[in-house]
């Protein structure tokens, strides 16, 4: 039966660590019973739809330390390194961050409205899988930083996904943050031609997860030819993915109309959407492929603005 | 080592907010939502219950200066924190937001009307001259079924403009 | 005149319950508690169809802390209610129909422990086959809700030689139109506070549109004398035809006398979607004939409107639905069947537009489809054919005479949105080719009141209190349409008080007059009828006391602002409370007129039938966005003529509104079911529309001219700015991609476009 659990008498335990060492042997300790609480609001809409069961033991993260902060690793390696409980408020208005990794801020801005962004973290988007940040991330060579048994130890954020695709479920430990590689990193210099998109579609035009959404990171060369290119997609219940075979097309290619009506047809059979009662897989297959092509064409220099954005062009 | 983290093992825990600028403290569940604690526990009704799992913005308050959905947050999530309802806002009498809302007649059922004050009020704190964009974002997470936003926008822009005058 | 804030001037007033709203401090019934109370929830069904075989809820009765555990068996009257037919179960006996069906209620001290009571409820069920689908139910295989069959309710209007007329058209379309199973998603969920009187008298603090019917189905299920119940109904956070019929009242009145306690009851999101009201989703195959010259020869339209699984206004619903398939036109030859059917699916009834918005979505994607195949102009198409002011109404019936039908038209034919049309910029942009805009519109004629053959009763009261105010009690609800402000400007505008003098009383049985339901666009016209007929007694007894007060001539005297005025110079003579006063020291009579009527009726024979009408068009321009097939519309132009402007923010808001939801009809909203089960729990996944998809602009153009003479005054708009968007929708659609829109919401696959880089 579907009826919201509610608070019922029986209020679970809520415990505060304030290392990740310690947070994730409570979770050790516990078990089954005990679930991470960040933020809570995704936790929160699963609670009541039933989705997932109302914890006896919420293990409170806000207080562990190595959760927070938003910066560069250090000055030599440019690189930059987001706590797991970085607000997606923070993520959405973080001068620097938005600098260095505008994609982060894009997808920030799509996601749900300000105030549950002012309670939901980076960390729990990305690892609900189905939002939108684990799309961005992809794009950026991200990296995922875990606290388990052997102490903390880094992953690919695609190795995670494609075990999580592949039913090896489950985190292999507890967040600690998010790595962005420095050559994901927007050039200082102007006249490098690296290019970022985020481009999300929903059933709604706002306030909406992702029927699909599709990150491009690209960087062209003197002659406009694709020299580096990450493209990532997602939406629905899908696991988001690199569209490795499409990157692969486009790589040292001059973006012309016969390379992109190629690169339309290659994301319709690379992108793989999950069946959904309120959406067509067809219809998500073609606008992966249309958002992809058209991201593309437009950071080629062909438009003037996103193919996602709704802006008049006339009247 | 455990024992320094617990918290509460389904007992009421000392919660202390300071709410609408009074210290309080309060014996409840720490998971216990804030919508709840402040519409049963304090009486304080202006903070609405509607979809109960932050789609509609009816339960908008803001916590530490920043719109929250009390139906999200949980009463641990609050401790020490400063919480701010609709009744907050208006105790020294009624705000420019909320008179430019009566003046334009940003609301009808009115049920969304406290919500949207919160985030109206949020917003212009942070940024006293928003673009349309920007009003949109700021204003995307609170559903009103009766006016079609028409009130509340011209409410919102109207309270740009005399912001805007006042500060000269 | 445009309206606006501006061209409103004076008119344009601060809504008295206004400062309550925005500042948090009223209360609405959901928001009262009492020391002692009770939390009441309700048990229903998890099986869209099945059999009870067994209810035990002795478990949940042993709970400390439970008060009260009530079933089908505990119900002292009539365990039936419904608008126009009792038959929806407060408590199934022994078998449930949808998956909103009550089958028992708890009362206990913490709303932790009415969960947990609830669970301790058993309940065996046996499933049965589920009807999900109203053209399977009424086939002779279906299985069957009821031993009766499976057809609730049919209706029929036809004239003129139907076939002859196909045989001489020199077009036909067919098409069949499929609408959504729309939320109302008022913001405050059914819910309220249940009183026993130590006096054994029971005060109900519930949101209705109608506080005596309320008070009338409650005694026949309770048992109890009218005189015994007391409904206090507003204010009330948004309705719009939902909380018209009973919801939580039942089992809030039961608990509270079960257990001699205050009861509380506040539905979760998901208790409203699963127990409540729906728009009636309909299927309306059309087949529609234009000769050469674009007249309408033939016109044939079939409607299957899905019932869910009891009746309360689905027969009326049905009724306005086949008197708008019709709509505004003249026709050769017209033949209209209509059927509701009784289905497991959700319960269908009463919402804002109630019908017309199904029928004019289909009959307005008629006509443009025989403009496109005419070659002719939409707007043209329509004038063509389009009734004269002494025209019939659409069944024949004598209606009101307006100019409203031309006006309308007139109006948008001269807007500069519709003037944007022959823009070539209106094409696509070479930044951005795949958006694509075109702008369409569509025509409205809408029914108001209740129609013929259904109690439509009106009126008020007015008196001079003891305390010097002007009380204007009516039995109306304000659920956020502005009733209230509606009602403070007729006073002040019809009678000169000022608003300081005034109190409205509305929203309780114990104290106002029965002025029938707040519902079908009809209050404010009745109210200004009721102020009309009141105005030359209620005055005449104010100017006659104080005539005698002041020994003046009564002729020498006005009412005015605060008082009673010299005629000649507007000098202030004597307040309001000094009449009072003089009143009661003289122990006259107080000064009190009352009024009672009916909504004029059309003098026919045909149920339903409706004599007063309001017209609109709607122009609107979309933009697509054919990557994604995502539609947004940019702009909108109203043109509406129902008489006088009572309160320009009201009518504003309304029309505003109104289109907002017609929006959401059209673009996102559709409350989704699997065999009948509600696959759109809440609101992440039922989507109405926010802020965004508001953000084009919206012109009212508010036509308040009547015909000479015209003894009817405001027309409603309550549903009216909500009928005639989506139909406006669909053709701008079509002249930005030229692809027919037959279904809502609108499919954005079907509008998707592979691009092409060339």
């Amino acid at each position: 039966m579907a009826y919201p659990h509610g608070e019922l008498l029986r209020s679970p335990s809520v415990w505060q660590p304030v290392s990740a060492e310690e947070a994730w042997r409570l979770k050790r300790e516990i078990g089954t019973g005990a679930s991470f609480v960040a933020g809570g609001t995704l936790l929160r809409t699963q609670w009541e739809a039933g989705l997932a069961p109302y914890p006896a033991h919420m293990i409170d993260l806000t207080g562990v330390a190595e959760l927070s902060g938003c910066g560069p690793v250090d000055e030599e390696d440019g690189g930059w390194r987001i706590g797991a409980i970085t607000t997606l408020a923070q993520c959405r208005s973080h001068a620097g961050l938005f600098a260095a990794y505008p994609l982060i801020m894009e997808a920030a801005r799509t996601i749900a409205a300000p105030a549950v962004r002012n309670l939901a973290t980076i960390g729990g988007n990305a690892l609900s899988r189905t939002g939108d940040m684990a799309t961005a991330l992809l794009a950026l060579d991200s990296e995922l930083l875990w606290q388990n048994d052997a102490g903390t130890v880094l992953e690919p954020l695609s190795d995670w996904l494609d075990r999580e695709r592949a039913g090896l479920s489950g985190a292999p430990g507890l967040l600690i943050a998010i790595l962005l590689p420095a050559a994901c990193r927007m050039p200082i210099t102007p006249n490098a031609r690296r290019r970022c998109a985020f481009h999300k579609v929903g059933r709604r035009e706002a306030f909406i997860p992702p029927v699909v959404n599709v990150a491009l990171n690209v960087e062209l060369d003197g002659d406009g030819a694709v020299a580096d290119i990450r493209i990532s997609a997602g939406g629905g219940t899908m696991i988001p993915a690199r569209l490795a075979a499409a990157e692969a097309l486009v790589r040292g290619r001059l973006p012309d109309a016969a390379l992109l009506e190629e690169l339309h047809a290659v994301v319709m059979g690379e992108y793989a959407p999950m069946p959904d009662p309120l959406v067509g897989e067809d219809y998500r297959r073609m606008t992966a492929a249309n958002l992809a092509a058209a991201a593309l064409w437009q950071a080629s220099g062909a438009g003037g603005r996103g193919p996602g954005e709704g802006e008049k062009p006339c009247c | 080592m455990i024992e320094k983290t617990y918290l509460s093992a389904g007992r009421s825990a000392p919660l202390r907010i300071r709410v609408n600028g009074r210290e309080t403290e309060l014996d409840v569940p720490p998971s216990k939502r804030l919508l709840h604690v402040l519409r049963d526990d304090l009486g304080l009704t202006g903070t609405k219950r509607s979809c109960e799992i932050g789609r509609c913005g009816a339960c908008m308050v803001l916590v530490d200066g920043e719109p929250v959905n009390s139906c999200l947050a949980m009463a641990y999530q609050c401790q020490s924190k400063s919480v701010t309802t609709i009744e907050g806002l208006s105790e020294d009498g009624m705000t420019l937001v909320q008179q430019c809302f009566l003046d334009e007649g940003g609301y009808q059922c009115g049920y969304c009307t406290p919500g949207m004050i919160v985030s109206v009020t949020a917003l212009l704190a942070n940024d006293p001259s928003p673009a349309d964009t920007d009003i949109q974002e700021a204003l995307s997470g609170n559903l009103c079924r009766c006016t079609g936003y028409g009130g509340i926008l011209r409410a919102v822009k109207k309270a740009i403009e005399l912001k805007r005058e006042q500060t000269g | 005149m445009l309206l606006n804030r501006e061209t409103s001037g004076g008119r344009w007033r601060i809504r008295p319950d206004g400062t309550g709203k925005v500042t948090g401090k009223l209360a609405y019934l959901t928001d009262l508690s009492l020391p002692n109370m009770l939390i009441g929830r309700v048990l229903r069904s998890p099986h869209p169809h099945a059999y009870i075989r067994r209810i035990d809820v002795s478990k949940a009765l042993a709970m400390p802390g439970v008060h009260a555990a009530l079933t089908a068996k505990d119900v002292p009257g009539l365990n039936r209610f419904g608008i126009a037919r009792p038959d929806y179960p407060v408590f199934c006996e022994d078998r449930v129909r949808f998956i909103g069906d009550a089958v028992a209620a708890v009362g206990a001290e913490t709303a932790e422990l009415a969960e947990l009571a609830l669970a301790a409820i058993e309940v065996e069920y046996e499933p049965l086959p589920v009807v999900d689908d109203p053209e399977r139910a009424i086939l002779d295989d279906a299985p069957l809700l009821y031993p009766e069959g499976n057809v609730f309710h049919r209706n029929e209007f036809k004239f003129g030689d139907i076939e002859a007329g196909f045989a001489a058209a020199a077009h036909i379309v067919e098409e069949t139109y499929s609408t959504p199973r729309q939320m109302h998603t008022y913001m405050e969920t059914e819910g309220g506070l249940f009183v026993p009187g130590e006096d054994g008298r029971l005060t109900a603090y519930s949101p209705t549109q109608h506080g005596f019917m309320d008070r009338m189905q409650l005694s026949r299920i309770l048992a109890k004398p009218e005189a015994e119940i007391r409904v206090v109904s507003s204010p009330i956070g948004g309705s719009f035809g939902g909380k018209d019929e009973l919801n939580v009242q039942p089992y809030g009145a039961l608990l509270a006398l079960a257990t001699g306690r205050p009861v509380k009851l506040h539905n979760s999101r998901w208790e409203s979607v699963r127990a409540g009201l729906k728009r009636h989703p309909m299927k309306i195959r059309m087949k529609t004939g234009v000769d050469a010259d674009g007249r309408l020869v033939a016109h044939r339209a079939y409607v299957v409107a899905d019932k869910g699984p009891y009746s309360t206004l689905g027969a009326e619903v049905l009724n306005f639905a086949t008197e708008h398939v019709v709509g505004p036109y003249r026709y050769g030859a017209v033949d209209v069947d209509t059927v509701s059917a009784y289905t497991n699916n959700g319960m269908s009834g009463e919402f804002r537009g109630f019908g017309g918005n199904q029928a004019i979505f289909a009959l307005e994607g008629q006509l443009d489809r025989l403009a496109a195949l005419l070659g002719m102009d939409p707007w043209e198409l329509r004038r063509r054919n389009l009734r004269q002011a002494e025209d019939p109404g659409p069944l024949g019936q004598p209606i009101s005479v307006t100019g409203g039908a031309g006006q309308v038209w007139e109006s948008l034919a001269g807007s500069a949105l519709w003037g944007r049309r022959s823009d070539p910029a209106l094409r696509s942009s070479s930044t951005a080719p795949w958006l694509l805009c075109g702008i369409g519109s569509a025509y409205v004629m809408h029914g108001a009141g209740l129609g013929v053959g259904i109690p439509d009763p009106a009126g008020g009261r007015l008196e001079l209190r003891a305390d010097g105010k002007i009380e204007a009690a009516f039995g109306y609800e304000e659920f956020g349409q502005g009733l209230i402000a509606s009602l403070t400007q007729m006073l002040v505008e019809m009678f000169g008080f000022a608003e300081r003098d005034i109190v409205v009383t509305i929203g309780d049985t114990d104290v106002v007059p029965d002025s029938g339901s707040t519902t079908a666009s009809r209050a404010t016209s009745m109210m200004w009828q009721s102020l009309r007929r009141m105005r030359g007694p209620f005055g005449g007894k104010l100017l006659e006391a104080a005539s005698v007060a002041l020994g003046k001539p009564a002729d020498a005297l006005a009412l005015g602002e605060g008082g009673i005025r010299a005629a000649e110079n507007g000098r202030l003579l004597m307040n309001y409370a000094s009449l009072a006063a003089s009143l009661a020291a003289s122990s006259a009579q107080p000064i009190r007129t009352q009024t009672r009527f009916s909504y004029p009726t059309s003098p026919v024979d045909r149920v339903g039938a409706h004599y007063m009408y309001s017209y609109a068009a709607v122009a609107v321009e979309v933009e697509v966005n054919t990557l994604t097939g995502r539609v947004r519309v940019t702009d909108q132009y109203h043109a509406v003529a129902a008489g006088p402007v009572i309160n320009p923010q009201g009518y504003l808001g309304q029309i505003e509104g109104g289109s907002s939801m017609a929006l959401g009809f059209a673009l996102t909203e559709d409350a989704v079911m699997d065999g009948g089960h509600y696959v759109t729990k809440n609101l992440d996944t039922y989507l109405v529309p926010t802020i965004v998809e508001q953000s084009g602009g919206v012109t009212v153009d508010a036509i308040e001219e009547l015909p000479e003479g015209d003894e009817h005054g405001p027309r409603g708009i309550g549903e009216l700015g909500s009928v005639g968007l989506a139909p406006a929708i669909a053709e701008a659609v079509y002249q930005a991609t030229g692809k027919r829109v037959s279904k809502l919401p609108i499919d954005p696959a079907l509008l998707q476009e592979r691009f092409r880089f060339d």
